[in-house]
């Protein structure tokens, strides 16, 4: 085995070789390089943790500033995926502990970072079974049911998602198996887990700690929802269509461009518009203006990678806020996302 | 007579019992007041002070309190007993006139009587008392005293009752949701403690000569805390082996000794603590046993005894419904298993890709079907297809399919011509069996080429035309039609040749795809159109990415999770390198 440092010096040097394999969309290469790294001594889990985590946070940082395409992000998270099999296949100790399953949310296709987890949790030791990609709530409970589980792990990248989650973060309560979360969609600092009274964990090595805990484990966090009882958020969900529906007569009326679109444009306008009152119906689900407004940031800078103006953004704010006026919580974020869409430079650091 | 019950000569010398100032009556605990000091004749020795008008006739106090259920005592400003009524000397046998209040033997009215506390709740000679105290006009007291045993009683038995009852409740709710048995084992055996017990052992009917139990022991003011482990069926005590038999074991003073035996309790067997073992009721013969110990100083009575068997019975339905379910979940696993579509196998010059989700999210399987077979040639047969129907029935037909298709591919290579063989086989079955089942599908050979890329033969019967990927980033639509499968002899089968340059891709998918309702607004159909368009610069994809890719664009367009099966097939030519 290679001494720290040398690892170290390993994994920096083939990092960017690394990238480039994913940029080709050469699966071959890319194994190449992470079994060079085996062969060199680096061990499978600083593999998995420094050169396919940081690397596939970079294709999202590409995917985000739009400088790649879904396809490209797609093929290049495949890729590592096949690395990730292939270190792992290197590396696999005998399960000397309990069974973990691991799984995304159903409607969350991010599958590589719970893969990360299931495997560095698989080489210490545990025995993993991951379920993959948007994994149905009642087949999940079904596994349970039929297998002896020591614990779940559920990745959530998309806070839009988080309502769904919640659900299934209970059916798993009710299946008295302990739950932990982890993924971008719960806040960076797991904020929105302890909302939802999830343990959460940011990466492998944490998620492997909590797992050993069984005390902690056995007591999450008290769920704190207490403003559902508004029922804003399903009075909200309840006219999604609608407020679809409307935000895009809306633009055709208030921007020319609009009239003109093709029907891809269309229709990728009206996911946007799908995604402003889901992540609204999220934020109003966790009681967090924050889930919005970070949301609007990130949109106004993809829109603006596509050549559309915030104002747009802001005008469909504006336009909801005044379909939504017998919603005080809603009104309020989306008053905050609206400054936010008209400040989004300052805000987004460019 | 005074128009206040509140002075002591007021009630000096009443009759307890017969409501007449008379003589004594031996059967009545008598009245004692300061001077008599026992049963008392003198009524009326004392002249009462009045504030009534002369001839006005007062009410006979005396008689109207010693009816009172509520003891009375009056004491003088300095605290001193002057009077104690029937019931009071009833409730209080050791408070006699003469005495001083704050040094009463009585703790509690000590207590109250030092500190000028109003109210108070004791407990005397047996009996729940509640103490109330009025301060009199003349400065002296009147202690009014109930008796609230039956009361307090009937309130704790109450609570009890309750508690039980949320007990209870809380167990069936915790019990009704782990469906693999050791975990409903696990929860009943930690649902036992504390309430239950400080320890319970759950020790399941032996099964091959062997016997798992579970341990919940109380840690602390934590929950409990639950192990596992097992016993050879010679080497369980005899109370659990009798207990498993379905007999409740009564003679219960050895079950400590056995317990600990047994290496259950975390000590010694301490003689301060109890046990009881209960038969866990199952479909026949229990499916357990239930052993519960805790400190002396909570017996069994009646109550926790039912208590304890009617958890042992919502533990006894949670496991044999928890060993029913794994019984079925191994036989539905087995049959699934043998109709979940089998992965392609790599061969040289080709990458395969699949995707596959099932309408019925708790299962496995469904009505669409792919698969692969390596040809003796060297090239590849594979196919989609999707039967009519849905769910389990759809799923055993496609088991047919593939199986029927395993077998003709001996002896048919060319794919209209195996489609051809296939509904000849399918209309006999059919047929025969009286079911008008069929099936649209598509199957191809694919071969790769020195060139690095492949040539397709493909043959449709009634299937959704498949796609190519060109490596220009253009997406064709392969003009392959046809005739459904099983429905008409010798149907119209369609054939198209076709070539895949390096890195191009073909898809076949299920038209779960192109027929996903749903959008942003809800109820429009996926069509093929918007997957064109989405697939169309995805040339660069693996074959298994884009698959995975055609899988997540029909299930993000859908609103609700209600589906058809959805179903991709992806043969990419390698060109030798990605």
């Amino acid at each position: 085995m290679a001494s720290t440092d040398t690892a170290t010096s390993h994994l920096v040097a083939a990092f960017p070789r690394f990238l480039d394999c994913l940029a080709e969309a050469d699966e071959y290469a890319a194994v190449d390089v992470a079994l060079g790294l085996l062969a060199a001594g680096v061990t499978a889990e600083r593999i998995l943790l420094e050169l396919v985590a940081p690397a596939q946070a970079q294709v999202g940082q590409w995917w985000a500033s739009n400088e790649w395409s879904v396809a490209q992000e797609h093929a290049a998270t495949h890729i590592s995926e096949r690395v990730v099999a292939a270190v792992s296949s290197y590396a696999s100790p005998r399960p000397v502990r309990g069974r973990i399953v691991v799984a995304c949310m159903d409607g969350e296709w991010h599958a590589l970072p719970p893969r990360l987890v299931a495997e560095v949790l698989r080489l210490r030791g545990w025995h993993v079974t991951f379920l993959g990609a948007s994994v149905p709530a009642a087949h999940l409970v079904s596994y349970l049911h039929r297998h002896d589980v020591h614990a779940v792990a559920l990745a959530c990248a998309i806070s839009m998602r988080l309502p769904q989650a919640h659900r299934m973060i209970e059916a798993c309560q009710r299946a008295d198996v302990p739950v932990l979360v982890g993924g971008r969609g719960f806040g960076v600092d797991g904020r929105w887990a302890r909302r939802l009274g999830a343990s959460w964990a940011p990466d492998g090595p944490t998620a492997a700690s909590l797992l050993a805990d069984e005390w902690s484990l056995a007591r999450p966090p008290e769920p704190d929802l207490a403003h559902l009882t508004d029922d804003e958020y399903p009075a909200l969900c309840r006219r999604r269509a609608e407020l679809i529906e409307s935000g895009l007569a809306d633009l055709r009326e208030r921007v020319p461009a609009v009239g003109a679109y093709t029907p891809a444009q269309v229709d990728s306008t009206t996911a946007d518009l799908g995604y402003i009152v889901d992540f609204l119906a999220a934020a109003l689900y966790v009681d967090d203006a924050g889930l919005f407004t970070e949301f609007v940031d990130w949109l106004v800078g993809i829109l603006a990678g596509r050549g559309v103006p915030s104002a747009a953004v802001v005008r469909t704010l504006e336009h909801f806020a005044g379909l939504l006026r017998d919603f005080p919580r809603a009104g309020r974020f989306l008053a905050e996302g609206r400054a936010v869409a008209e400040a989004p430079a300052a805000l987004s650091g460019g | 007579m005074g128009a206040q019950l509140v002075t002591a000569t007021h009630v000096r010398d009443w009759d307890p019992g017969d409501g007449r100032i008379s003589t004594s009556n031996p059967g009545r605990v008598p009245t004692r007041s300061v001077g008599s000091g026992g049963p008392s004749t003198d009524a009326g020795a004392v002249p009462p002070r009045t504030h009534l008008a002369a001839g006005v006739f007062p009410p006979d106090w005396s008689e109207i309190v010693a009816h009172f259920r509520e003891g009375l005592l009056v004491c003088a400003p300095d605290g001193v007993v002057q009077h104690v009524s029937p019931g009071a000397a009833r409730l209080l046998p050791t408070v006699r006139p003469g005495d001083a209040l704050t040094a009463s033997a009585v703790p509690e009215l000590a207590a109250m009587a030092t500190t000028g506390e109003r109210d108070g709740d004791l407990t005397h000679a047996g009996r729940r008392l509640r103490v109330r105290r009025v301060p009199l006009g003349d400065g002296g007291s009147g202690w009014y005293v109930e008796d609230v045993t039956e009361a307090v009683e009937r309130a704790d038995a109450l609570l009890a009752e309750q508690s039980r009852s949320a007990f209870l409740a809380r167990v069936g709710e915790k019990l009704g949701n782990p469906l693999h048995p050791d975990r409903a084992a696990a929860a009943a055996t930690r649902l036992a403690v504390p309430t239950l017990a400080d320890v319970a052992v759950l020790v399941l009917a032996p099964r091959a000569g062997r016997a798992g139990w579970f341990r919940a022991v109380r840690d602390g003011a934590g929950p409990a805390v639950v192990d596992r482990g097992v016993l050879a069926v010679g080497g369980l005590p005899p109370a659990i082996e009798q207990a498993l038999s379905g007999a409740e074991p009564h003679t219960v003073d050895w079950l400590v000794e056995q317990a600990a035996g047994a290496g259950w309790l975390p000590g010694p067997a301490e003689p301060d603590r109890i046990a009881r073992v209960v038969p866990v009721p199952g479909a026949a013969a229990p499916v357990g046993a239930l052993l519960v110990t805790r400190s002396a100083d909570r017996p069994f009575d009646e109550g926790e005894e039912a208590l304890l068997r009617a958890f042992a019975a919502r533990a006894g339905a949670a496991l044999t419904t928890a060993v029913l379910y794994r019984e079925q979940t191994r036989v539905a696993d087995t049959l699934q298993a043998s109709l979940v579509p089998v992965e392609p196998v790599a061969t040289p010059g080709l990458r395969w890709g699949t995707a596959y989700r099932p309408a019925q999210a708790g299962l496995r399987i469904g009505g669409d079907f792919y698969g692969t077979h390596v040809l003796a040639d060297g090239g590849v047969l594979f196919f989609l297809g999707d039967v009519s129907g849905k769910g389990v029935e759809a799923a055993v037909f496609t088991g047919q399919l593939r199986q029927c298709l395993q077998a003709l591919r001996r002896v048919e290579h060319d794919p209209a011509r195996l489609l051809g063989l296939l509904n000849d086989a399918l209309l006999e079955t059919t047929q025969a069996h009286g079911q008008g089942r069929f099936a649209t599908m598509v199957v191809g050979v694919a071969r790769s080429t020195p060139d690095g890329g492949a040539a397709l033969t493909l043959a449709g019967g009634g299937h959704l035309p498949p796609l190519v990927l060109r490596a220009s980033g253009e997406v064709e639509t392969v003009p392959l039609r046809g005739m459904l499968i099983g429905v008409v002899p010798d149907p119209r089968i369609g054939r198209v040749d076709l070539r895949l340059a390096p890195g191009e891709t073909c898809l076949l998918y299920s038209d779960g795809v192109t027929e996903a309702r749903g959008g942003p607004l809800g109820g429009e159909m996926y069509g093929a159109e918007r997957l064109v368009e989405a697939l169309t610069g995805c040339h660069r994809m693996p074959a298994a990415a884009l698959a995975e890719r055609v899988e997540q664009l029909a299930c993000d367009w859908l609103t609700d999770g209600d589906h058809d099966d959805i179903a991709a097939l992806t043969v990419r030519a390698d060109g030798g390198a990605g």
